[in-house]
């Protein structure tokens, strides 16, 4: 997943990532534990998270 | 009389409740797959954070909120902040908010007396900030201060930013409608009531569905598009803001466009700390004026013990962001919880900040333009159409209650 500069970092994505994959420091960044199964997608309020296509 | 809501933030859920009630066939859209916006909780390691504002209505149960929500018959229960809110001073020790006047000379503290009951009945016309206002009478390092903080707590602006007669008008109702509270359950608990409401009076909110458009004909709203197909409207209330409410049509009105140019959004960071023991030991506000960039912090488990697990405690500190340098802000303002809990043991949870299209507040206080648009029967509510004098939530309550007295 790649996050975008929409991402202001209010860890929306964070909170409802199942895999524990986002952590957040003012912007969101994506770890290891990412499967890409695309949750954070939907829950972003800025439409700033997409897949790597 | 049809009525659909673009937006289940607060804002739209109190304008769908108060309309289901009068009779109106209510529809909502929500883009995101869960209601209530920036206020309603987020789930983390068993601690209910929220995902925009804090867990506190700052007028508690007498305030505009909580009477909007007994007037449409949600059940919240709002549990007063007891001590209403407490200053940690320059000497580190925490004295009650009404005690403030101990802190400055005693010719200041008269001077404050009478400069205060004259500027609540004439509140100063011109654009003066609150700052310059408070530096005009007073000069005085620890109400500068204090000043900033509780701006910072309660608008997310500087001093500076705010003009005076703006926080004049939220002391006036300091005074009329007293101090904050703690909704039981976080403010998830607030909007799920509203949802409820809605619900029973036969409205429908959808969730995951994104308005595409506002179908505008002759300066009237005849209906959204969304999902595909057209839904048709009498009212349309929207709640995502005016700037990209415009975005939906096409709107040609340059004087309004010029005046939401100004609008500015508020930016700010909450960060949310859990510990074993109780850090404030309160359920009000604490002042950090002397901090190098929090504002205040709150205990909310000290009212409501399950907004974390078993025996922890919930902290949620806010501060303004003051410079671009985003991850330095953060930087101090934990800088500034080690300073403020000296060797106490808590973990930081999560760090949320807020700015531009995901802001603090769509328009900052001073810079509202009220709910009307160059569209008759399309109208604006919630953080970017709030009322005068209005704290956060508060104010989005009263923008609510000003558009529907124009409504019904």
């Amino acid at each position: 997943m790649k996050v975008n500069q929409n991402c202001v970092g209010c860890a929306q994505c964070a909170a409802y990532c199942p895999h524990n994959a986002i952590t957040v420091f003012g912007r969101a960044s994506i770890n290891r534990n990412c499967v890409e199964c695309k949750t954070c997608v939907d829950y972003c309020p800025l439409g700033a998270i997409s897949g790597d296509e | 009389m049809k009525a659909v809501i673009i937006g289940a933030g607060l804002g739209g859920l109190l304008s769908g409740a108060k309309l289901s009630k009068a009779g109106y066939e209510v529809e909502i859209f929500e883009r995101l797959p869960f209601t209530g916006g920036r206020f309603t909780n987020l789930e983390h390691k068993g601690f209910q954070l929220s995902t925009g504002a804090l867990h506190m209505i700052p007028h508690g149960a007498r305030g505009p909120l909580a009477s909007l929500l007994c007037d449409v018959g949600a059940g919240v229960t709002i549990i007063p902040s007891e001590p209403m809110s407490v200053i940690r001073n320059m000497a580190g020790e925490d004295i009650d908010f009404h005690d403030f006047r101990k802190e400055i000379s005693l010719t200041k503290r008269v001077k404050l007396g009478t400069v205060l009951a004259y500027s609540l009945k004439f509140k100063p016309k011109d654009d003066i900030s609150f700052r310059d206002w408070v530096m005009k009478y007073f000069e005085d390092e620890f109400l500068l201060r204090l000043a900033d903080s509780f701006c910072g707590w309660s608008l997310s602006l500087r001093a500076a930013d705010v003009p005076a007669r703006e926080v004049l008008e939220i002391i006036d109702n300091m005074y009329r409608y007293k101090g904050p509270g703690i909704p039981l359950g976080g403010c998830g608990a607030v909007t799920d009531a509203l949802c409820d409401v809605i619900r029973s009076n036969g409205g429908n909110i959808h969730t995951s569905s994104s308005v595409e458009r506002i179908l505008v004909d002759n300066g009237r709203v005849s209906g959204i598009f969304v999902d595909g197909k057209e839904v048709s409207a009498d009212i349309v209330i929207s709640n995502i803001g005016h700037m990209e409410t415009t975005k939906l049509y096409k709107c040609s009105d340059e004087d309004y466009l010029a005046k939401l140019g100004k609008a500015k959004p508020s930016r700010g960071i909450k960060i949310c700390i859990a510990s074993d023991e109780a850090l404030l030991g309160h359920s009000g506000a604490l002042f950090t004026p002397y901090a190098q960039r929090i504002n205040g912090i709150n205990e909310v488990t000290n009212a409501d013990p399950s907004l974390a697990p078993a025996g922890k405690h919930l902290i949620m500190s806010h501060q303004t962001t003051l410079s671009d340098n985003l991850e330095q802000e953060i930087a101090l303002g934990l800088d500034d919880l080690k300073t403020l809990f000296p060797g106490k043991e808590y973990e930081v949870l999560m760090v949320q900040s807020y700015s531009g299209g995901w802001p603090v507040n769509r328009a900052s206080s001073g810079s509202d333009t009220g709910n009307r648009t160059p569209v008759g029967n399309l109208y604006v509510v919630g953080d970017g159409a709030k009322g005068k004098g209005g704290i956060e939530v508060e104010g989005v309550a009263l923008g609510v209650m000003n558009a529907m007295r124009e409504i019904l």
